[in-house]
C-alpha cells in the first residue's frame, strides 16, 4: 500500500524557523526524512518572532498560513466580561482567521495522496488542525516536553483536550508516555529525538578540562555546577571547568566563582557555533539542569565519547544516560553527589575511557538512522 | 479493507441475550483507530434475536464483520471464545462482552506493543464504568499498570497473575494460543479466571502498558439476595472454589519455588479480597446457607499457606479461622469489624498481657496467632477514637414510629458500670453541605455488663425535612457520651429485616421529588435511610431529575452550584485571611506590650517560646502573651490569650503584635511589619543538613526560593547554642537576623538540673507511674520522612525481649513524633510508658536516666545533663547519605555506644556502667562543639534583653 516514492508528510508547528529548540528539531527530521525518499511540507501557523536561518537550500517545502500573528484567544471569564464589546469584536475576527487558516489546511490535506501522514508537533498548532478537514489522513501528534513540564503549564487541559483524538501522540521517553497514559490519554507511544550531530572520531580524552554548554540561566543549575567543582577542584588542580554560553546569569555566576576561590579553574568561554569543536576540547560533561526536557547537549557529548554527569531531573535524561554504564547521575540538587561523581571521573582516567566508549555506543540507539527507522513505523502502524 | 488481507487484529465480541447493547459493543471496535482488523461476533444461541442483529451488523459491514452462532447455548463465556479462537483470523485476538466496550486506540496500542516487542501477551489498563452512578469510573488494579515494560516470564511479577485475573483486557498472538492449546474451560462460572492464569504462565514474552484499553460496564447489585436466588449463589460459589483448585493445581505445576510463591501471593489474595466478599453476606443469610457456606469454604482454607497471613489484616485472620470453626456468634460481629476498621465489636479477651478477639481456641499457638489483636491498639485507644460495635437488634414501624433497640460492645470494659451515660440517634443527609438539616433522637440506655442495651423511637416521617434533591441517603450515627467522653457509631444490621421499614415524608420540594423514608442496608452493613419514591407521579418526576442532572444543562446548573460552594470556601479559607491580613489588619495600629507565642506550628506548649514565656511572667514583665494553637487548646497556659492557628484573631493578632517569639515559623505567605520584632528561637539542629544544604531546596525554582527567602527575612533575631549553628544554620539559612549568642532558653532547666521545675517533675512521674526504683530509660527516635512523606512508625526493636531482659530494672518511655501511632501492648505495660503525648520533652528529659535515639537533635539537649546515652542507627547510611547529608559523622562523634541492630543495643544496655563511665569526656566534648553556649541563662539573658524590667533591675545588675 506504501507507494515506493515515499509518503507526503505534513509537519504542523507554531511557526516554520522561530528561534529555538523545536523548529531545530523540525529542520533537522524534515531534512532526514527527505533524505529517506519522503516528501515534506513543514506548516507553520503564524511567521516567526524572532527567525532562525536554516539556510536557503532546503530539502522540504514550507508554508506558513498568516501573514500577521493573530491575537490572543479571548473568553469571558465573568458575567459582566460578555459586554466587553472590543473584546467580542476581536474574538471574532481571531474565529473568522482561524477557520481561514483551517480551510487552507483542509485543502493541502484534500489534494495528499492517501498514505501523506500528518505530524502536530506542537499543541497550539493542534487547535488549527482539529478545526480543519483531515480528509482521512492519520494524524501524530507530538508533546516535546515532559510530562512534569506540561502539568505544571497552561498547555496541560490543551494537551488532554486536542490531542486525545489524534492517531498517536507521541513523547520524548517511554516514562513521559507512561505518565500520560496513567493519566488517561490512550493514544500514547514515544520517539526520541535523533542525535544532532555524528561525529567521525571521538574526542582523544587527553585534556584535562570538563565542559558545560547551554544558557546561562537559573534552570539550567550552572550555579549547582561551581558549587559542586568547589567542593573538588582543589584535589584536580590541573583540571578546568569550562563554561560555553551566555544568559542573564553570567554576572552572578562569575561573582559566585569569585567568591567561592575557584574563579582560575572556571573557564567562561563564551557561545560557540562549534559545539563539536567544543565537546572534543574536553574529557567530561556536567550537565547540571534543574529542568530539562530531552537533552540534545547531552547526545551530542556522548556521540564524542565523553563520559558525562548529570542531575537527574527529568525523564529524558534518564533516558538517555544509564547511571554508571555510559554516564553518572546524581540526584537534582545533591551537589554533593555531583562532586563525587565528577572527583571520580577526574581521578581515573580509565573509569572515562571506559564509560566515554559504552557512552559512543550507546548513544546510537538515537542516531538519525535508528530514529528514522522507528518513524517508518509510526507511519506504517497508523495506515494499517 | 480488501478480503484476503490478513487482519492485524481479530476482535471476538461474545453476546448471550443482549441484542440491545450488542451493536454499542460492535461500534466502539468499527471506531477503532485500526483500520485492519476483523470483528468476529459469536453469539452463545441466545433466546433473544442477538444473532439476528450480529447478522444484520455483518452485512452492513462485509469483510470487516463475521457472525457466528453456537448450535446449542454453552451456558458461560466460555463456549463462544473458544469458538472465537477457532473461527479467527487475525494474527492477534482479543476479546470482547457485548456489554462492554474498547477505547478507540485500543487496538492500535495493543498491536504496536506487540510488535514492538514480539510478546505473545499484551495486557492493559482496564475501568470500570459504573452505569449507576452517573456513570463513574474506577481504575481495575491500577497499580499493576503504572509502567510499561516486557518480561519474559510472569514469574517475574507474580502480582499479575494473581491480581489481574480479567482475560478480555488482554492482546493474544494467535499463534501463542494455538500452539500453546490454551482454550477456555467450559460448563463453569468464572472461566475467564483460569484461562487468564494459563495464559499469563504459557507466554514466553508479556508487554504491559499502562493504556486504558477496555471499558467494563458495571451495574452495581443493591438488592439483597432472594430465596430464589440463593441456590444459584452457592453454584457460584462452589464453581468459584473449583476454579481456584484448579488455578492452585496449574500453580503446582510451576515447579516447587515458582509454585509455592504464586500460592502464597494467591492466597493472600484470597484472604483479602474473595473472603471479604463472602463474609460480607453472610449476616443476611440464613442458617443453611451458612452451613454450605462453611463446608465449601472450610474445607479450602485448611489449605491456604500460613504465610499468607502475614501479608493480611488481623481481622482478616480472625474471620478465617472463626469461618472454618463455623462459629457464627463470633465471627458476625469479626466481620463487622472487618469492612468497618477500627471498629471493635466484641467484648474481646485479655490473657498473658496479650489481647484476643474471643477466648475460644486459643489452646494451639496457630490459633493464638491468629486471634491476636493486641496491635490493632483497642486497648490504648482514647474511648473518642475507638469506635464500638453496636448492633441493632430489632427495627419497627409502630404507626408513624420507627422504634430501634440496639446494644453496644462494651469492650474490654472500656464503659465501667458506675460511668453516666446519655446518648443520642443522629440521623443526618450524607452530603456534606446539608449535614446541618439532621436531627437528633433521644435514646434510653441500660448497662448490661458485656453490652449497652439502648432503645430509642422516633415519628421520622414528621421529624426530618429533607430537600428532595441532594440529600437522598442519610446516616445515622449513635452519639454516646461515657462520663463525657463521646463515641460515635453506625448501627450494624446484621439479619435485623429492613423491609417494610418506611414511613412517609414530605420533602420541602414537595411530594413530587420523593415521598417516603425508608431504611435500607449501607455498603458496609451498617443502617442508613433513602428518600424514595413510592407514587407514580414522584417516580416520573425523580426520572426527570435523573435525566436533568444528566444533561448538558443539568451539568452546567450543578457546576454553577459546586463553584459557588468553593466561593463560600474561598471566602474562609487561608488565601483570604492571609489578604485580609494585608488588606486590612496591616492597617491597624500595633499594640504595645503584645506577644505572640508560638511552638511547633501550634501543635504544642512547649520548648524555647514557653521557657521565655514563663520567664517573662517570672520577671514581672508587663505584657499581654497571646499563644497560638493548632486543634486543642488543653495543655496551654491559662493565664494567655489563646488564638487557634489561622482563624481571622490569629491573624488579626499577629498584625498587631510588637513581638512574635516561635522556633519554627509563622505562615509562610503572611508579611512582618517592620515595627514588629521576630524573635525566632529555633528547634534545634546540628547533624542534618539544613536550608541551602538540602538538595529538596537547591532545586526547587527560582520563585519558590525567593518566597523562602522572604519567609527567612523577617527574622530579626535568631537564638544559637553554638558557634556550630552558626557555621551551619545560620549560613545555610542565609539569615540576615542577628545571632543572638546565648543558648536555647528551653535548655535552662537541664543545665541546672530541673531545679525550678520540681513540682512539674513531681507530677509527671506520677502521671506516668514511675513509682518504685526502677531506672526510667527514653527512647525518643527522630521522625522519619520519604519522598512520599511521613513513613509510618514501627518500634523498631522487640519490647517483649526489651521486658524479659530488662524489665526490672527499667521502665522505657517511648516518645515518637505527634503524627505517629504507638500503642503499648497490655503485656509491656509495667515496664512502658507511651510518652508521645506530653506536650514538652524538658520534663521527659530531666525524668530519665538514660537517653536512646538515632538522630534526634534531643541528644544535644540530652548531653547537657551529662547522663549515659545509647545511639540506636539501625538505618544510619539510609537515613543520612540517601539525600539529605550531615554535617558531620555521627558515628565518630557520638558521646554513646554507636549500636546498629537490636543485638547491639542490647549489649550496650546490659553494661550501662561502661556506658556512664567510658564516654564521660565524650559527652563533655559534645556539649563544648554543640552546645557551648548553653550555660542556664538563655530566657534571662533573652528577657532582660527584649523587656527589661524598669530601671531598679539595670541597677540591681
Amino acid at each position: 500500500m506504501t507507494t515506493s516514492g515515499g509518503r507526503n508528510v505534513y509537519i504542523v508547528c507554531n511557526s516554520v524557523d522561530e528561534m529555538g529548540g523545536l523548529t531545530r528539531w523540525a529542520d533537522h527530521i524534515a531534512r532526514l526524512l527527505a533524505a529517506a525518499g519522503h516528501r515534506i511540507e513543514i506548516i507553520g501557523i503564524t511567521p516567526a518572532g524572532t527567525r532562525a536561518d536554516y539556510g536557503a537550500e532546503l530539502p522540504y517545502t514550507t508554508r506558513t498560513l498568516y501573514t500577521e500573528h493573530p491575537p490572543p484567544a479571548w473568553r469571558a471569564r465573568r458575567p459582566w466580561q460578555h459586554a466587553n464589546l472590543k473584546a467580542r469584536a476581536r474574538q471574532m475576527k481571531r474565529d473568522a482567521g482561524m477557520r481561514a487558516a483551517a480551510d487552507e489546511l483542509t485543502r493541502v490535506f484534500r489534494a495528499a495522496p492517501a498514505d501523506s501522514v500528518i505530524v502536530v508537533a506542537q499543541v497550539w498548532a493542534m487547535e488549527w488542525v482539529a478545526l480543519a478537514d483531515t480528509a482521512g489522513l492519520p494524524v501524530v501528534a507530538m508533546s516535546h516536553e515532559s510530562y512534569e513540564a506540561t502539568r505544571a503549564s497552561g498547555r496541560y487541559a490543551r494537551v488532554k483536550r486536542f490531542f486525545a483524538n489524534a492517531d498517536r501522540l507521541l513523547l520524548l521517553t517511554h516514562e513521559d508516555a507512561d505518565a500520560w497514559a496513567v493519566d488517561g490519554l490512550t493514544n500514547v507511544g514515544y520517539m526520541p529525538n535523533p542525535m544532532p550531530l555524528e561525529p567521525a572520531e571521538p574526542a582523544d580524552g587527553s585534556a584535562k578540562t570538563v565542559v558545560s554548554l547551554g544558557r546561562l540561566s537559573y534552570e539550567k543549575g550552572y550555579d549547582l555546577l561551581l558549587d559542586s567543582w568547589a567542593r573538588i577542584c582543589g584535589r584536580h588542580p590541573d583540571w578546568t571547568l569550562r563554561i560555553h554560553g551566555t544568559g542573564g546569569e553570567e554576572a552572578n555566576l562569575r561573582k559566585q566563582a569569585a567568591d567561592l576561590g575557584i574563579a582560575a579553574s572556571v573557564d567562561f568561554a563564551g557561545q560557540t557555533s562549534d559545539v563539536e569543536g567544543a565537546l572534543k576540547a574536553g574529557s567530561v560533561f556536567a550537565l547540571a539542569s534543574r529542568a530539562e526536557g530531552f537533552p540534545l547537549s547531552l547526545l551530542e557529548a556522548m556521540a564524542c565519547g565523553l563520559p558525562s554527569v548529570a542531575f537527574d531531573c527529568a525523564p529524558g535524561v534518564r533516558e538517555i544516560v544509564r547511571d554508571g554504564v555510559d554516564g553518572l547521575l546524581a540526584v537534582t540538587g545533591n551537589t554533593r553527589q555531583f562532586a563525587d561523581h565528577l572527583d571520580a571521573l577526574l581521578s581515573d582516567a580509565d573509569r572515562r575511557a571506559e564509560l566515554g566508549a559504552r557512552a559512543r555506543a550507546d548513544v546510537g540507539r538515537f542516531s538519525p538512522e535508528a530514529v528514522v527507522a522507528r518513524w517508518e513505523k509510526v507511519f506504517d502502524l497508523v495506515h494499517r | 479493507m480488501s478480503a484476503n488481507r490478513i487482519p492485524d487484529v481479530t476482535v471476538v465480541v461474545v453476546v448471550y441475550d443482549d441484542a440491545e447493547r450488542l451493536p454499542i459493543a460492535v461500534r466502539s471496535v468499527l471506531a477503532q483507530t485500526l483500520d485492519n482488523l476483523e470483528i468476529l461476533v459469536v453469539d452463545d444461541h441466545s433466546p433473544d434475536d442477538s444473532y439476528a442483529v450480529a447478522q444484520a451488523l455483518a452485512a452492513e459491514h462485509p469483510g470487516k464483520i463475521r457472525a457466528i452462532q453456537l448450535p446449542e447455548n454453552s451456558g458461560s463465556g466460555g463456549g463462544p471464545r473458544n469458538a472465537g479462537i477457532e473461527a479467527a483470523r487475525g494474527r492477534y485476538l482479543m476479546f470482547l462482552d457485548s456489554d462492554d466496550t474498547l477505547d478507540r486506540h485500543a487496538c492500535l496500542s495493543m498491536l504496536a506493543a506487540a510488535e514492538e516487542t514480539g510478546a505473545d501477551l499484551v495486557s492493559a489498563r482496564v475501568v470500570r464504568v459504573h452505569q449507576d452512578k452517573r456513570n463513574k469510573v474506577t481504575q481495575w488494579h491500577p497499580w499493576l499498570y503504572e509502567t510499561s515494560r516486557v518480561m519474559d516470564s510472569v514469574l517475574d511479577e507474580p502480582d499479575l497473575v494473581v491480581w489481574d485475573t480479567l482475560s478480555t483486557n488482554k492482546c493474544y498472538r494467535r499463534d501463542f494460543l494455538l500452539g500453546k492449546e490454551l482454550r477456555y474451560p467450559t460448563g463453569v462460572v468464572y472461566e475467564d479466571l483460569l484461562f487468564a492464569a494459563e495464559a499469563w504462565l504459557a507466554a514466553e514474552r508479556i508487554a504491559i502498558i499502562p493504556n486504558i484499553i477496555y471499558y467494563w460496564n458495571v451495574v452495581e447489585r443493591t438488592d439483597r439476595p432472594s430465596v430464589t436466588n440463593r441456590r444459584h449463589e452457592i453454584k457460584n460459589l462452589l464453581d468459584r472454589l473449583e476454579i481456584h483448585r484448579r488455578i492452585d493445581a496449574l500453580f503446582a505445576r510451576q515447579g516447587e519455588q515458582a509454585g509455592h510463591e504464586l500460592k502464597v501471593r494467591k492466597d493472600t489474595k484470597f484472604l483479602k479480597h474473595d473472603l471479604v466478599l463472602h463474609v460480607r453476606d453472610l449476616p443476611h443469610r440464613d442458617e443453611e446457607y451458612r452451613g454450605q457456606f462453611a463446608d465449601a469454604v472450610a474445607d479450602y482454607l485448611d489449605q491456604i499457606e500460613p504465610e499468607a497471613y502475614q501479608n493480611v489484616g488481623t481481622m482478616h485472620g480472625v474471620c478465617a479461622l472463626l469461618t472454618a470453626r463455623r462459629d457464627w456468634d463470633d465471627l458476625l460481629p469479626a466481620a463487622d469489624s472487618l469492612m468497618n476498621p477500627g471498629k471493635a465489636t466484641v467484648p474481646l479477651h485479655v490473657e498473658d498481657g496479650r489481647v484476643y478477639w474471643c477466648d475460644r481456641y486459643l489452646d494451639s499457638a496457630w490459633h493464638r496467632e491468629l486471634l491476636d489483636v493486641t496491635e490493632l491498639g483497642f486497648h490504648t485507644m482514647p474511648l473518642q477514637e475507638l469506635s464500638l460495635g453496636n448492633r441493632l437488634t430489632r427495627l419497627t414501624v409502630e404507626g408513624d414510629e420507627i422504634r430501634f433497640s440496639g446494644s453496644v460492645a462494651n469492650v474490654l470494659g472500656r464503659i465501667p458500670a458506675d460511668a453516666e451515660l446519655t446518648a443520642v440517634l443522629q440521623i443526618h443527609p450524607r452530603r456534606g453541605m446539608l449535614r446541618g438539616r439532621g436531627i437528633e433522637v433521644p435514646v434510653t440506655l441500660r448497662h448490661a455488663g458485656g453490652t449497652v442495651e439502648w432503645e430509642a423511637a422516633a415519628e421520622l416521617g414528621r421529624r426530618v425535612h429533607p430537600v428532595g434533591v441532594l440529600d437522598k441517603v442519610w446516616d445515622v450515627r449513635f452519639r454516646l457520651k461515657v462520663d463525657g467522653t463521646a463515641t460515635v457509631s453506625g448501627l450494624t444490621i446484621g439479619d435485623v429485616p429492613l423491609d417494610g421499614v418506611r414511613v412517609p415524608v414530605l420533602p420541602i420540594t414537595g411530594p413530587i421529588s420523593a415521598d417516603r423514608f425508608q431504611a435500607v442496608g449501607g455498603k458496609r452493613g451498617e443502617l442508613e435511610f433513602w428518600l424514595d419514591q413510592e407514587s407514580a407521579a414522584a417516580r416520573r418526576s425523580h426520572e426527570f431529575v435523573h435525566r436533568f442532572v444528566n444533561s448538558p444543562s443539568g451539568e452546567t446548573t450543578l457546576r454553577r452550584a459546586v463553584a459557588a460552594r468553593s466561593l463560600g470556601r474561598k471566602l474562609t479559607g487561608p488565601k483570604t485571611k492571609a489578604k485580609a491580613y494585608a488588606k486590612l489588619f496591616m492597617k491597624l495600629p500595633i499594640r504595645k506590650g503584645t506577644v505572640v507565642f508560638e511552638s511547633h506550628m501550634g501543635k504544642q506548649y512547649s520548648d524555647s517560646p514557653k521557657y521565655i514565656y514563663e520567664e517573662m511572667r517570672r520577671a514581672g514583665v508587663p505584657f499581654e502573651g497571646i499563644w497560638s494553637y493548632s486543634g486543642k487548646p488543653t495543655g496551654f497556659p491559662k493565664d494567655a490569650k489563646l488564638v487557634r492557628r489561622g482563624s481571622l484573631e490569629y491573624y488579626r493578632a499577629l498584625a498587631q503584635a510588637e513581638f512574635w517569639i516561635d522556633n519554627q515559623g509563622f505562615p509562610r505567605d503572611i508579611l512582618k511589619r517592620p515595627e514588629t520584632t521576630y524573635i525566632q528561637t529555633w528547634h534545634g539542629s546540628a547533624l542534618k543538613n539544613m536550608g541551602d544544604d538540602v538538595p529538596a531546596e537547591k532545586r526547587r525554582t527560582q520563585a519558590q526560593r525567593a518566597a523562602t527567602r522572604r519567609m527567612l527575612d523577617r527574622f530579626d533575631y535568631f537564638v544559637t547554642r553554638s558557634q556550630h549553628d552558626a557555621d551551619t544554620l545560620v549560613r545555610a539559612f542565609g539569615l540576615r537576623a542577628e545571632v543572638l549568642p546565648i543558648g536555647y532558653p528551653r535548655n535552662d532547666a537541664l543545665v541546672d538540673r530541673g531545679a525550678g521545675l520540681a513540682a512539674e517533675l513531681r507530677e509527671l512521674r506520677t502521671k506516668l507511674r514511675l513509682d518504685d526504683d526502677r531506672r526510667v530509660l527514653l527512647y525518643a527516635p527522630t521522625f522519619r520522612q520519604d519522598d512520599n512523606g511521613a513513613v509510618e512508625f514501627e518500634m523498631p526493636f522487640d519490647l517483649e525481649r526489651f521486658g524479659r531482659e530488662f524489665g526490672r530494672d527499667w521502665i522505657l518511655l517511648v516518645r515518637t513524633h505527634y503524627l505517629d501511632q504507638f500503642s503499648v501492648p497490655p503485656g509491656a505495660r509495667d515496664f512502658v510508658r507511651n510518652v508521645s503525648g506530653v506536650h514538652d520533652i524538658t520534663p521527659l528529659l530531666l525524668t530519665a536516666d538514660a537517653l536512646v535515639t538515632d538522630y534526634s537533635s534531643v541528644m544535644f539537649d540530652y548531653a547537657l545533663l551529662d547522663r549515659p546515652m545509647f545511639f540506636y542507627a539501625y538505618d544510619y547510611e539510609a537515613y543520612t547519605q540517601h539525600e539529605r547529608g550531615t554535617y558531620f559523622d555521627l558515628r565518630e562523634a557520638a558521646p554513646g555506644p554507636f549500636t546498629r541492630d537490636e543485638d547491639e543495643l542490647f549489649a550496650a544496655l546490659r553494661d550501662f556502667d561502661a556506658a556512664r563511665d567510658d564516654y564521660a569526656d565524650a559527652r563533655r566534648d559534645f556539649v563544648r562543639r554543640f552546645g557551648e553556649f548553653d550555660t542556664g541563662t538563655a530566657a534571662k539573658a533573652l528577657v532582660q534583653r527584649f523587656f527589661p524590667t524598669g530601671p531598679a533591675t539595670e541597677e540591681g545588675r
